[in-house]
């Protein structure tokens, strides 16, 4: 792992600094990528087990208007 | 200004659709993917409505990677001016979608996502624009041309 890290490391010390502004950019785009992937399965999971996941889009609008007017009621009483 | 530059509030909705991947609104997800190349706000109303939605696990998993973008991300927890939400109640709007517009002026973010057609559909001469999903993702292709 460490050679493998090392090896990376000098291929990308070669690179002109153009290049590597660019190649950390685009491994922070992946890895953010990445890091969404890993979240959304999560939540996916847990929705499954709920037996959520397969509500329609018309079902998930209905309930997220139903908890946007409890939480302003309960943030902005009258 | 483009979609690039600007900032932009996606509604619960486009957050939530996005980590369901939503076969039916596949550009949730994509717009998700694309948050590193946009400037987005994130309002109290919309946070509340995360937490509602996700567990304690999925909020913090959500935060570790907002932060990997904290000069294109305001978090803002402040409640909005009770003045500009009656504004909109005046208008028509639901408490709750008036609170969501209130947050928007009160700090001048002019693009709403949002896959809720109806949101503020009645509401002429908004000082924001309303984009679905994929009228957004559009606009970013563009942008970036």
């Amino acid at each position: 792992m460490n050679a493998k890290v090392d090896e990376l490391a000098a291929e990308i010390a070669a690179l002109d600094e153009t290049e590597q502004k660019t190649l950390f950019e685009r491994a922070a785009e992946l890895s953010f990528r990445h890091g969404l992937v890993e979240l959304s399965e999560s939540y996916r999971k847990r929705l499954a087990q709920q037996g959520e996941l397969d509500r329609t889009a018309e079902d998930i609008l209905a309930k997220l208007r139903q908890i946007r007017e409890e939480i302003a009621a309960r943030e902005y009483p009258e | 200004m483009s979609i690039l530059n600007e900032w932009i509030v996606f509604d619960t909705n486009i957050w939530i659709f996005g980590f369901r991947q939503s076969p039916a609104i596949p550009a949730c997800a994509q717009l998700l993917e694309n948050l590193g190349r946009l400037r987005v706000v994130l309002p109290r109303q919309i946070l509340q409505e995360l937490h509602a939605n996700l567990s304690e696990d999925e909020i913090r998993g959500l935060f570790r990677l907002l932060t990997r973008f904290s000069e294109r991300l305001k978090i803002d927890w402040e409640k909005t001016k009770p003045e500009i939400i009656t504004k909109y109640q005046r208008l028509g709007c639901k408490l709750g979608d008036a609170v969501v517009a209130a947050h928007l002026e009160e700090l001048d973010v002019k693009i709403l996502v949002s896959e809720n057609r109806d949101f503020l559909e009645e509401v002429r001469d908004l000082p924001f624009r309303r984009l679905s999903a994929a009228q957004a993702l559009a606009e970013l292709e563009q942008s970036e041309k």
